[in-house]
């Protein structure tokens, strides 16, 4: 049993870390229709200089974590204004290629300008290990099921009972007519990616915690990705719901059957649902009107 | 009979152009080398660490008095570890920049991908990243590997750990690539000389970041010994969900990831880390020497980021230069890879002399067995 239950907790923990870009990729689809392929070098970015912030601190949690948000809004919005406002309106796969682009310079940039080397990230109460009925979790990995529940509970409340959510929402719905409603495209757009930035960066730097910060870490934006369209690209709440069943799946597999078979038991769960339910499990079936 | 033709001019127009290449990437004044590494992305830990190898051996054979009166210059191109890109570096070292020697040819892979292009062109050619067996296997006239193979590496480490900790149950965790067969095969190998009791046995993709259920295995098993087969990230997530999980076997790894990092970012838990390597530690007399020669010719900010590649970067580079030395008065391809087979073993100090003696174009440098000191974040060897 406490095989199953350790299995369960591990994968309750990489699923949330999964969930969080997730749902950066989502927040960012949903207002914008753009798919950003660099969230998971932003991920990356972010833990690398939440590093930095806490060899210089004494890895003091708050510092850490204030730093890493504060350096995630920032990072994104410089981003955004960058090199995709200057998109809009471009077609689609230009705008996708941008991120694409960007994706590669980040990987590369952690290196040039970051060291790019593995690290420890010294925040010794994150790394600490708790006891909880038998099953052993570092901190960092309870903190980042927590972050996924807020993150959660924030974006049900955001879009329900914000002016601001209304209005991303109406852009994702209609940009044409949100735009003539007087809704500043601009402005959600640099929320998004502001929002997402921040999801994002909280996923890298409790992952780079509980588990081994290096430039590799990047590739937690291509296990997120499918967990997105697992739960439905136009569903912020739905795409951390598919990277908690992606996590879940993949450590069950990786116990049970093979850890061979652990890396595409997410995608044969994907496909399965996809032929049942194409716009994924929570995701809404657009219809156009020709 | 217009084929002939053809045939015969094509053949007259190569004659020239091969007598130039062969002495290509020399003037009055200096020597070209060119090399192709990662130089960017998650590889560059390895690739920028081999550049400042064989920046040092060019430094310090420059200082002196380079040869014949000529400096050595070494152009280093940026591959990302993407094959295609080491091919189109490797043209361009060779076609465009026109350079004399090639000190690296980036990774196993990378090298596997751009061999037809060297051994085409007969440039006298180093390889010290990734030494496989397809490098050297069979003998390419101009292909010279400096190192050890995997299979080799792993079967030595598994007959050391099969002595020190006889009768315990051993997990095998590795990687599904070449690489993880090359250690199976060397796992193999050495269940032919000794009894090892495997409980535990998992294949991983590569690129896998999380290795919860692995080493939840590894503790349901009650796995003693631990053969961690990954290269650097796969390696810290396995050691620190053993000390999350708390289970303490003893964990074996391979040299691509013995650099410090790796024990800093681990932490304490890297404590008693065995690993193989045919580089010396640099807390060993040799490393402190190298050490020293680094601090000499290269910044501050560059002798931090020495590490195992830089040595044996150093090494394949030095042996290279010493060939080159030796052909003063005939600086072509020709007299510098005859020098290589000839020239006496190449002992830098860091690594066991190297030689090419006999027709080998493989190094078969002898491994030592490290043990990693989680307080230094250094190796020191295993008696």
């Amino acid at each position: 049993m406490t095989y199953f239950l350790d299995l369960i907790s591990s994968g309750l923990a990489i699923g949330a870390v999964y969930g969080l870009i997730a749902m950066s990729f989502a927040i960012i689809y949903k207002s914008t229709g753009l798919l950003n392929f660099a969230q998971g070098e932003m991920a990356m970015i972010i833990a690398y200089v939440a590093w930095s912030i806490s060899v210089r601190v004494e890895g003091n949690p708050f510092i850490v974590a204030a730093g890493s948000i504060g350096f995630a809004i920032l990072f994104a919005l410089i981003v955004e204004r960058i090199a995709i406002r200057p998109m809009m309106g471009e077609p689609i796969l230009s705008q996708i290629m941008v991120t694409i682009g960007l994706s590669v310079i980040f990987r590369s940039a952690v290196v040039l300008i970051l060291d790019g080397l593995p690290h420890n990230m010294a925040v010794a109460s994150g790394n600490a290990l708790v006891d909880l009925g038998g099953v052993r979790l570092r901190v960092a990995q309870i903190a980042v099921v927590g972050c996924l529940f807020l993150a959660i509970l924030a974006m049900w409340l955001f879009f329900r009972g914000s002016r601001f959510g209304v209005a991303m929402r109406a852009v994702a719905a209609d940009e044409a007519t949100a735009r003539l409603m007087g809704v500043n495209i601009g402005r959600i757009q640099m929320a998004a990616w502001g929002a997402a930035a921040v999801m994002s960066g909280a996923a890298g730097v409790l992952f780079a915690i509980a588990y081994e910060l290096s430039p590799a870490l990047f590739h937690l934006g291509l296990k997120a990705f499918p967990a997105a369209i697992l739960g439905g690209l136009d569903s912020i709440i739905g795409s951390a719901f598919g990277g908690i069943v992606i996590g879940i799946t993949e450590n069950l597999v990786g116990g049970y059957i093979s850890s061979g078979l652990k890396e595409i038991a997410g995608f044969v769960i994907i496909i399965l649902i996809l032929m049942i339910r194409p716009y994924g499990l929570f995701g809404q079936k657009r219809i156009e009107r020709l | 009979m217009t084929i002939l033709k053809g045939l015969l001019a094509a053949a007259l127009l190569a004659a020239p152009a091969g007598a130039a290449l062969a002495n290509q990437g020399i003037t009055d004044k200096e020597i070209l080398l060119g090399e192709i590494e990662p130089l960017t992305g998650p590889p560059g830990l390895l690739g920028v660490a081999h550049n400042l190898g064989a920046r040092l051996a060019v430094a310090e054979a420059n200082a002196e008095g380079g040869i014949a009166g000529r400096q050595l210059r070494l152009i280093a191109e940026d591959d990302g570890y993407v094959n295609s890109r080491t091919i189109q570096g490797v043209r361009k070292l060779i076609h465009s920049d026109k350079v004399f020697a090639l000190t690296s040819l980036s990774g196993s892979g990378q090298a596997i991908a751009a061999l037809s292009v060297v051994e085409q062109s007969g440039i006298p050619t180093m390889i010290s990243i990734g030494p496989v067996p397809q490098l050297f296997e069979p003998p390419r006239d101009n292909v010279f590997v400096v190192g050890q193979t995997y299979t080799e590496g792993m079967r030595q480490l598994a007959l050391h750990l099969a002595k020190a900790h006889p009768d315990k149950r051993w997990g095998v965790i590795l990687q599904d690539d070449d690489y993880g067969k090359a250690l199976a095969e060397g796992l193999k190998q050495a269940r032919n000389d000794v009894k090892l009791n495997i409980a535990y046995e998992a294949t991983y993709a590569r690129n896998q970041r999380d290795f919860a259920s692995e080493m939840l295995g590894v503790k349901d098993k009650e796995v003693e010994v631990l053969i961690a087969g990954g290269i650097i990230s796969e390696n810290i997530a396995m050691v620190k969900e053993a000390e999350r999980l708390g289970i303490s076997p003893v964990i074996a790894t391979f040299w691509p990831g013995r650099v410090p990092e790796v024990l800093k970012a681990i932490g304490p838990a890297s404590d008693g880390l065995l690993s193989v390597d045919y580089v010396m530690p640099l807390q060993s007399a040799g490393g402190i020497a190298f050490l020293e020669k680094a601090t000499k010719y290269l910044s501050p900010e560059e002798v931090a980021r020495v590490n195992r590649y830089t040595m044996s970067g150093y090494s394949s580079t030095a042996t290279l230069i010493a060939a080159i030395k030796a052909c003063e008065a005939d600086l072509t391809w020709a007299c510098t890879i005859k020098a290589l087979e000839t020239n006496p073993a190449m002992d830098t100090g860091v690594m066991a002399p190297i030689s090419f003696a006999g027709g080998s174009r493989f190094s078969n440098s002898p491994v030592h067995i490290l043990r990693a000191d989680a307080a230094t974040a250094s190796y020191s060897l295993v008696e």
